[in-house]
């Protein structure tokens, strides 16, 4: 009896301390520096000037927005701003800020200009104002705030301030729009809007760029140029976790720079790294084979897309509607991303991915069909195929999709040949219309369809500003006019719908596929979870390690 | 002497300035907009216009090739158009790593070239000299970014005697493998131009002559023969100091190493001009440097060589 009870004793004890392990391992441990993989270097870490996702990796480490784009990509939710609302038909937008949000009091081991202070309404006016100073190449996504014309163009007009920002009060913040624009909220989850204290954006002036000083989880500690990037742990952050705990967990984050993806590989292997984000075809299978349960890949945000030249050249107008939509039947998408891109890439049958706002199930797109291609082509004057040079930019996953591409095109007579060029070159190229089919690529900017729709079919946006394809139909641009400025969402997103099935009708494009985000991650790395909007915006800030 | 440096020194700035006027043609020849590259996938037309007024891009060509000459003239390289950083900055810091691994590569070549030519020379047709020269071979045609990745494969992530790649903040152990990556190739080359150097030099009357006074062979090899050979050995050494100095792009970006390759292999990618014109007028004034310096040394190992 006495032996049995020494037993229970024993097992009762080793339960009680195998649950509190199970309990343990979820509590947070504070401390610890995460080590964070980047290819390169971030050439810009002040949010005016960002426009890479290396760059803006680290903004998200500093920085707050007023919102920010929720984890599946599906709208905004609050952050330094609590609440907002929207008056005058969308005209008129007014947050309340949050209180007790406070600048870095310390970056690089020195106090910083501001103390530390709390911010207030008249900070943002100044961080938007700034980035019109700046010429950040994002000032122009609010263009649509009262008063942007007349303050980008101050030495003429002599504009003082940008008139359409007011600061109603400490903590209330309004906009006031030139025409109802009903995505607006969603724009300022873009990490170029942020709010910057005056006192040490003005210390630095151009120099802010090496001292950065925001309101984000982590402070900036040292920058050592193609080495690493160090924060440290921001302890007057605003945010806490759900038990009263002060956030980060983390003492630091080191944004570490390793050009060769194998020796990234390696060193993840080595456990020298903790996050490595864009897993390389090369190794996916090796990452599925033996790191499944450190691996997270979802779909992103984005599309893969060979532009036609709809305006000029081999591909332009109505009567070369059928050879567009006859390359769309001749491509197997599928069998491409499971061939080339490890079935990653989802084919894709229009522009938005799924799961993003106004994605449409029922959208008629193309499937693989040679014959219906081959008939198609027939149809347009080009029975026994035709010669077309296919642009892509340096890099080679392009370049083995190109190859499958043109593998597959061959079998209907098409000879497409591929040139390969910098990125800066063929920037240049497209911004002129000087090409006839190009590789693009499109990952969003704010969650809501017109940074699809609009931004890259509207007439008005031909050339740099988006619309490479230089498409153009009166129809397709009355509807997504009509989609900005409607408040109603369910009639948004019909209009969106409508839209984008003229747009996949009328084969602007050859729509390929759409992207996927991945993330690789050292064991003991906890509550990291990647966002749909890129793995380079995956947060940090209640992450933990545990060794 | 002081008036051959002197003169030397002069000639220094017409090549310099051909050099900047060939830099500044080539790079403006170059298609890719560094403005339209700043402003990422897309951009709105008044925004790209004031950027390029800033950087100075929208004044005529000829006036943007005489304000880079007067800056060049008073030593300011300008400032990056990716990260706003000073060029003279940028490249000094990154030189710093450069030099480190240059030096270390050099002296390793040097010691292990040299002695290997020489000794090979000397025991001509031995096993050492058989199996020197198929090294030397070897070393010559392996691909560096072969034999980074096997030294990487072999002592850093299977043996793990190495810690990582990177600079390490300094520490020593860091700098091994690059360095063996870089002087592989060097030493190579130093051993078969001293090994070939020095068994003309050994067929010389004037060494036999040595030999037939009885002097011991190490007297003959060392004094008479070695500083003979030396001259075309000190001039390719000359040349793969400079090769070296101006960055090594595969061992950098193998190794993660923050050296002057990379930074200007990504300011080509990037059309960042005053990197791309500040990196080249720099590796222009080391290679001019270096020959100066190689000139110089040719009066100290032989005597014969005058500079008036």
């Amino acid at each position: 009896m006495k032996k049995h009870g020494l037993i229970l004793l024993t097992l009762a004890l080793g339960l009680s301390a195998l649950f509190a392990s199970v309990a343990f391992a979820d509590e947070p441990v504070m401390g610890g520096v995460l080590r964070w993989h980047e290819i390169n270097d971030p050439p810009k870490v002040d949010p005016a000037q960002v426009t890479d996702t290396t760059s803006s990796r680290v903004v998200y480490l500093m920085f707050d927005s007023l919102v920010e784009n929720d984890a599946d990509g599906k709208g905004v939710t609050p952050a330094l701003a609590e609440s907002w609302e929207g008056s005058d038909g969308g005209k008129v937008w007014t947050f309340h800020l949050r209180k007790g949000v406070h600048f870095h009091k310390e970056t690089e081991g020195q106090p910083t200009a501001n103390g530390g202070r709390e911010v207030k309404a008249a900070d943002w006016k100044y961080s938007f104002e700034r980035l019109v100073y700046e010429n950040s190449p994002r000032a122009y996504f609010l263009d649509m705030v009262k008063g942007y014309q007349d303050f980008i163009s101050r030495d003429e007009t002599g504009a003082k301030e940008w008139a359409g920002i007011k600061v109603v009060d400490d903590y209330t913040l309004q906009f006031e729009l030139e025409y109802p624009f009903a995505p607006f909220v969603a724009v300022l989850a873009y990490n170029t809007f942020v709010v910057v204290p005056k006192e040490d954006a003005e210390k630095w002036g151009k120099e802010f760029n090496f001292h950065p000083v925001g309101t984000g989880p982590f402070c900036f500690d040292k920058w050592d140029h193609d080495q690493k990037l160090a924060t440290k742990r921001n302890p007057d952050y605003w945010r806490k976790d759900d038990a009263g705990r002060q956030l980060p967990y983390l003492d630091g984050v080191e944004i570490v720079v390793i050009p060769d993806p194998t020796i990234t590989y390696e060193e993840y292997k080595k456990g020298n790294i903790d996050c490595y984000r864009d897993i390389p075809d090369e190794f996916y299978e090796d990452v599925q084979a033996n790191y499944k349960s450190v691996f997270q890949e979802r779909p992103q945000l984005g599309t893969y897309y060979y532009g036609f030249n709809n305006e000029m050249g081999d591909f332009a107008g109505p009567e070369k509607l059928k050879l567009r939509q006859a390359f769309n039947y001749a491509v197997d998408r599928a069998r491409i991303s499971d061939l080339v891109l490890n079935g990653r890439f989802p084919a894709a049958r229009g522009v938005l991915p799924p799961g993003f706002p106004g994605y449409n199930e029922n959208l008629k797109g193309y499937e693989y069909n040679p014959e219906k291609a081959k008939e198609l082509m027939k149809e347009s004057g080009y029975p026994d195929g035709f010669e077309v040079e296919l642009l892509v930019n340096n890099n080679p996953r392009h370049r083995a999709v190109g190859e499958a591409i043109q593998a597959q095109v061959a079998e209907l007579g098409i000879k497409m040949s591929i040139k390969v060029l910098d990125w800066g070159v063929m920037l240049d190229l497209c911004d002129r219309g000087e090409v006839n089919l190009f590789r693009m690529g499109w990952v969003v900017d704010y969650a809501d369809p017109d940074n699809f729709l609009y931004v890259l079919f509207h007439s008005s946006n031909k050339g740099a500003k988006g619309n490479y394809s230089r498409y153009s139909n009166p129809e397709f641009d009355k509807l997504v006019e009509q989609a900005r400025v409607d408040t109603d969402y369910a009639k948004r997103m019909e209009l969106y719908q409508k839209a984008e099935q003229i747009l996949v009708d009328d084969a602007a494009w050859l729509f390929l596929f759409h992207y996927s985000n991945s993330l690789l991650y050292q064991p003991w790395v906890k509550n990291i979870h990647m966002p749909a909007f890129g793995d380079y915006t995956t947060p940090l800030y209640n992450v933990w390690v545990q060794k | 002497m002081l008036s051959y440096i002197l003169r030397r020194l002069l000639y220094t700035i017409p090549v310099v300035w051909g050099v900047v006027t060939v830099v500044f043609i080539l790079i403006n020849v170059v298609p890719g907009d560094p403005a339209r590259l700043m402003l990422g996938q897309r951009g709105d037309p008044a925004t790209l216009a004031k950027i390029r007024s800033d950087m100075g891009l929208d004044l005529p060509i000829y006036q943007q090739y005489f304000n880079f000459l007067r800056d060049v003239a008073k030593g300011d390289l300008g400032k990056s158009y990716r990260s706003n950083e000073q060029v003279t900055t940028a490249l000094l810091e990154r030189f710093k790593a450069t030099f480190r691994l240059a030096l270390w590569a050099i002296i390793l070549a040097a010691l292990v070239g040299i002695t290997a030519g020489v000794i090979s020379a000397v025991k001509q047709y031995s096993a050492f000299d058989y199996s020197a020269m198929i090294i030397a071979i070897s070393g010559v045609s392996a691909p560096v970014f072969w034999v980074g990745l096997l030294l990487l494969l072999a002592f850093a992530y299977n043996l793990n005697w190495i810690p990582g790649v990177g600079y390490g903040d300094g520490d020593w152990r860091y700098l091994i493998l690059p360095v063996i990556t870089l002087g592989v190739r060097p030493a190579a080359l130093l051993a078969r131009i001293t090994r070939s150097c020095m068994l003309e030099v050994l067929s010389q009357d004037y060494v036999r002559t040595a030999r037939a006074k009885g002097l011991a062979e190490r007297v003959v090899v060392g004094r008479h023969a070695f500083r003979n050979a030396l001259i075309p050995v000190i001039t390719i050494l000359g040349t793969q100091i400079s090769d070296l100095l101006s960055g090594a792009v595969l061992t950098e970006t193998i190794f993660a190493w923050p050296g002057i390759g990379r930074l200007e292999v990504e300011a080509l990618i990037n059309r960042d001009f005053p990197i791309m014109r500040g990196g080249i007028i720099f590796m222009a004034l080391i290679f001019l440097v270096a020959n100066l310096i190689v000139d110089l040394s040719y009066g100290f190992i032989d005597p014969r060589v005058r500079y008036d």
